[in-house]
């Protein structure tokens, strides 16, 4: 896992694509504090800072064939590489290194696009062919892995994070008022999406070719949720989880540095947990997040796994004052405005991780998107037959809904009926199931002072992907979770960027395109989905605990405005100074006052969830406005990755300045 | 009388009616209503006027706007009192 950047045909003398590559680097040196290496010509340059996980001696970047033709940049790990491996060796490729990235290399010299889909894992990839003088980029089909590209200038950049903008010359970060709207709408960015002009996010599943004046990206896997082939039996089905989960688990447990895993408490990273103990050769590290706050704390569960698995278990407790003080750091890394305070503790969570020597965790992130685990999907169910259930059935079914949520009591039946019944068709065309969600969107939407539709862009990304329409109401339900709220949320602002700021790689068993491809063949065939993850939970029944197998769905959250009402940080001047506000031009500062003051005059109980939403929104925006659009008040917090390959190619290359220069190799 | 009414509504979405913001707006399509809110909404209005919602009166609309809320509470406080009168 690492983090790459580079540009092609800047227009800057060649003198200086060195300094800037390097500047990229540098930027996003937590992502790869082990080492950094570059290549460099007269037209393009790009390069790696590099957290060695596997083949750590032998797999430094940037890698090339043996003609030298093609280089590689890579971030990420293709699981399945041994095998992809020994299939190229046995068409006659002859390897190097033991490296995946060797592989990905080969894969593509020797299949071109056509080895994207047999990839199975998370990453992002640059391949420069020099002899046609184009740059390839490519992203996993998830969204597991980030990357950023621009063309805001005259040139063409891109980057795992987009402060490795910062470094290139002339380019200033503007934030994208019409993205900004409808971020805050959805609660995360549609997969193109980064909240600043000119940048943008190359979606899951796609890749792009990158040629003089011309930039082209495609699509080489769409998300499909048809399975492969069907599943007679109920017993069949659970057998079929178990032997996915267990093969996702297995792939991802390859590497050549020592992998923990996260415990969240819930059922989902219990498995993942349990499968690795089944692997792991000596005792494994489980890491935990645990809250003073009782609503929002599962370390009870989590010790119970733990202890049960017999794992050395780390916890670590995050205060309220420990979100207001990370805040801006995390937000930082995490770069894309955010409705909750949920990543903050994952930030600190990453650190403990690294401090106690592991660069490599398993989560449990995709089993509520693959095996329907959230409400949303029995809220689209109970939605869609809304009109036509007999009463009783929507009683059963509401009730089943909601048992957990502290804030609907049992005299909230009439009131609940009359919102369904608000929201019992489809206003929005594509997007019943998330109607609910976006009515609540609306209401962060209104920190904006715009009168445009704020679901424009995703009703836009419906529309245009083929096979969207034919979905079931809850197959769209998941498609948009896939593309939202994962990709845009749980696996970068509260995954990927988090663990990555600390030199942490996460890797996800549930996002094995086989596991999802299974679920999708027992989900609804042998039961009404109104017991969530039934099946994965029967999968598992007898082989974890009973308080962790019943464990009804508890989202992890974190303290949201609570938090910063506790103990206003500094920074908080930036939302309640009329003077700070004004300078983000874009927003309503009066409701933008209105909110903040009461969010931090209110205790969590009077806090709704759409207040605290909207008031992490502001905060975020404020504070990347600060950060990214001013140059301002970004965390000190540096990390050096030493300049160990540089490849030089430069036609006037003995002149330049390269740190080290390693000469060409071809 | 229905003071409460536009007050809590008010406070609780961060709006102001008035002529750039109507009372008869619906406020499901304006965005200011949100699920929970609504549900708060409901337990106030029984609270404060003391009456209870019956299901088959939530299929009509009659939460969607300030209007319809006063129409809807005049409506059912008028026959709370023939009742007990």
């Amino acid at each position: 896992m690492c983090g790459i950047a580079g540009f092609f045909q800047l227009p800057q003398h060649p003198g200086e694509h060195a300094a800037t590559v390097r500047g990229m680097l540098s930027a996003i040196a937590h992502r790869g504090p082990d080492s950094t290496g570059y290549y460099v010509d007269d037209h393009c340059a790009f390069g790696t800072t590099r957290l060695s996980i596997i083949d750590i001696n032998s797999g430094a970047q940037p890698l090339s064939d043996e003609t030298g033709r093609y280089w590689i940049c890579y971030n990420g790990e293709v699981y399945n590489y041994l095998e992809l491996r020994a299939e190229l060796e046995a068409k006659g490729r002859v390897f190097q290194t033991r490296s995946d990235t060797e592989v990905v290399l080969q894969a593509w010299i020797h299949w071109g696009e056509a080895c994207l889909r047999k990839f199975n894992g998370g990453y992002a990839f640059a391949i420069y062919d020099r002899a046609a003088a184009e740059l390839i980029l490519v992203r996993d089909r998830f969204g597991k892995r980030p990357l950023f590209y621009t063309t805001g200038g005259p040139g063409f950049a891109f980057a795992s994070e987009m402060k490795a903008f910062f470094a290139l010359p002339d380019f200033h970060f503007e934030q994208d008022v019409d993205q900004v709207q409808s971020i805050l709408a959805q609660w995360t960015p549609l997969p193109h999406q980064s909240g600043f002009r000119h940048i943008r996010n190359l979606p899951m599943g796609c890749w792009m070719r990158v040629t003089t004046g011309k930039v082209e990206e495609r699509t080489y896997e769409a998300l499909t949720l048809e399975p492969s082939s069907t599943v007679a039996s109920e017993a069949g089905a659970l057998d079929l989880i178990r032997e996915r989960l267990a093969d996702s688990v297995a792939l991802r447990l390859r590497s050549d540095v020592e992998v923990g895993v996260y415990l969240s408490g819930g059922v989902d990273s219990a498995i993942v947990a349990l499968l690795t103990c089944d692997r792991a050769k000596g005792r494994v590290r489980t890491f935990s997040v645990e809250f003073d706050d009782a609503k929002l704390d599962e370390s009870k569960e989590q010790r119970l796994m733990a202890e049960y698995l017999g794992t050395q278990h780390l916890g670590v407790r995050v205060s309220h004052g420990d979100i207001a003080t990370q805040f801006p750091a995390a937000i930082f890394h995490a770069e894309i405005p955010a409705f909750r305070s949920a990543f903050v503790p994952m930030y600190l969570l990453a650190e403990s991780t690294r401090q106690a020597g592991i660069k490599v965790v398993l989560s449990g992130e995709g089993a509520d998107e693959a095996f329907l685990g959230y409400d949303l999907y029995k809220e689209t169910i109970l939605r869609a037959e809304w009109n036509t259930a007999p009463e009783q059935v929507r009683r059963a079914r509401l009730a089943q809904l909601y048992p957990h949520l502290g804030h609907y009591q049992p005299q909230d039946i009439a009131a609940i009926t009359g919102l369904y019944h608000q929201f019992a068709e489809e206003k929005i065309p594509g997007l019943f199931s998330h109607e609910l969600r976006l009515q609540n969107g609306r209401f962060s939407a209104r920190l904006i002072r715009s009168q445009d539709d704020p679901f424009r862009a995703m009703r836009e990304m419906v529309r245009a992907t083929d096979g969207y329409a034919a979905l079931t109401a809850v197959q769209k339900a998941q498609w948009l979770e896939y593309k939202t709220l994962l990709a845009g949320y749980l696996l970068s602002t509260q995954g990927e960027r988090m663990t990555m700021a600390h030199g942490v790689e996460n890797r996800c068993p549930f996002l094995d395109p086989a596991v999802v491809d299974a679920a999708c063949a027992v989900n609804l065939r042998f039961d009404d989905g109104f017991t969530e993850k039934r099946l994965l939970r029967q999968a598992f029944r007898e082989r974890l605990p009973e308080a962790i197998v019943n464990k009804r769905k508890f989202p992890y959250r974190a303290p949201d405005g609570a938090a910063f009402a506790a103990a206003p940080p500094d920074y908080l001047e930036l939302l309640l100074s009329e003077a700070e506000l004004s300078q983000i031009p874009y927003l309503d500062s009066r409701f933008a006052r209105s909110l903040t003051k009461k969010v931090l005059a209110n205790g969590a109980s009077e806090t709704s969830t759409k207040e605290n939403q909207t008031f992490l929104f502001l905060l975020s925006l404020a504070l990347l406005h600060r950060m990214f659009v001013k140059r301002e008040g970004m965390p000190r917090r540096r990390v050096h990755s030493p300049v160990e390959r540089v490849i030089d190619l430069r036609s006037g290359a003995a002149g330049y300045d390269s740190q080290g220069n390693f000469a060409s190799v071809t | 009388m229905h003071q409460p009414i536009r007050a809590f509504i008010e406070e609780q979405f961060l709006i102001e009616f008035g002529d750039d913001f109507p009372e008869d707006t619906d406020l499901f399509r304006a965005g200011v209503m949100d699920s929970f809110g609504y549900v708060r909404l409901c337990r106030f209005l029984e609270q404060t006027y003391q009456f209870k919602f019956a299901e088959e009166e939530m299929t009509s609309n009659i939460l969607v706007s300030l209007t319809r809320m006063e129409q809807f509470v005049d409506h059912k406080v008028s026959r709370g009192r023939a009742a007990s009168g």
